[in-house]
């Protein structure tokens, strides 16, 4: 037993009810009453006519229990490095994670190296100066002094 | 239901496209009413004309000249679509967009080769099964 539907209004046809017409160009057209049959020889379109199917389809007419393709995609965040020196993943979740405290005492630690490598700097600079301007006036002074005993000498005894 | 001066159209390839019921063959009344799978006399009416060189599509037992019948024959039908409703045992109503029929010699045989169109399945019930078989659709 096959249970039809109505070509028309889309009620359902059980056996031995309704009508079966077969048009000029063998399309096969299944009326429940002669109410559906009646208004499609009419030619009306049951888009319009408010109580089929179709029209009911068409403007959503108590569908709420079947909501229809409510299925929300989430795209799934995956978690990526930098590719690069010293940005991988272990190293930018170290680097988030860390507490204020250790912050600061790193910041701490980081000033305090600095300033340690600022005067060890400084110290490199003066140590190699000094030694570096004496080597320097010690011949110019050795030169005057040649200079002197020699033109001292002659000048003293033309006098 | 196709009585006395009923037109019905013929849906075979005997040449015959109009035909006039003149007498329904059933159970010996001269009245009544021919419903699908009924025997009935008709006349010619309208016929396709015949040219001595046929350039229709060739059928398997086929003369030079494919048309058959001509205006004015008295010939013998069948009827195979009928515009007033049909019951079928299961309890359903068939009903075609027209009346139609397929032309019949005295021994129920047919004389055409081809049916071009939709036919009744209750041609089987009644024994006209080769009708059927050579339809290219039964509903």
């Amino acid at each position: 037993m096959k249970v039809e539907i109505d070509t028309f209004s889309g009620y359902k046809i059980y056996p031995s009810k309704g009508r079966l017409f077969v048009r000029g160009d063998s399309k096969i057209f299944r009326f429940a009453t002669s109410k559906n049959e009646s208004l499609f020889l009419q030619r009306k379109n049951p888009r319009k006519i408010a109580w089929t199917q179709v029209f009911r389809r068409m403007h959503k007419k108590g569908i709420t229990e079947e909501v229809a393709k409510k299925r929300s995609r989430k795209t799934v965040k995956h978690q990526r490095g930098i590719v690069g020196v010293g940005a991988d993943l272990q190293s930018i979740l170290a680097k988030r994670n860390q507490t204020d405290a250790a912050r600061a005492t790193a910041r701490q630690a980081a000033i305090a190296k600095a300033k340690q490598d600022k005067k060890a700097k400084e110290t490199a600079k003066t140590k190699p100066k000094a030694p570096a301007r004496s080597g320097a006036t010690a011949p110019k002074v050795s030169k005057q002094q040649a200079k002197g005993t020699t033109t001292g000498g002659g000048k003293a005894a033309r006098y | 239901m196709i009585g006395l001066k009923g037109t019905v159209n013929i849906i075979d390839n005997t040449g015959a496209l109009v035909v006039e019921c003149v007498n329904v063959l059933k159970n010996k009344s001269s009245h009544g009413h021919a419903s699908i799978g009924d025997v009935f006399v008709c006349v010619v009416q309208k016929a396709r004309p015949i040219s001595l060189t046929s350039a229709g599509a060739p059928s398997s037992g086929s003369t030079l000249t494919s048309l058959k019948v001509k205006r004015g024959d008295v010939q013998r039908a069948v009827l195979v679509r009928s515009k007033q409703p049909v019951q079928r045992p299961d309890g359903r109503w068939i009903r075609f967009d027209d009346n139609a029929a397929v032309l019949v010699n005295k021994k129920n045989e047919m004389i055409g080769t081809r049916i071009g169109g939709v036919v009744s399945s209750d041609l089987r019930l009644k024994g006209w099964g080769k009708i059927v078989s050579l339809a290219p659709k039964a509903i």
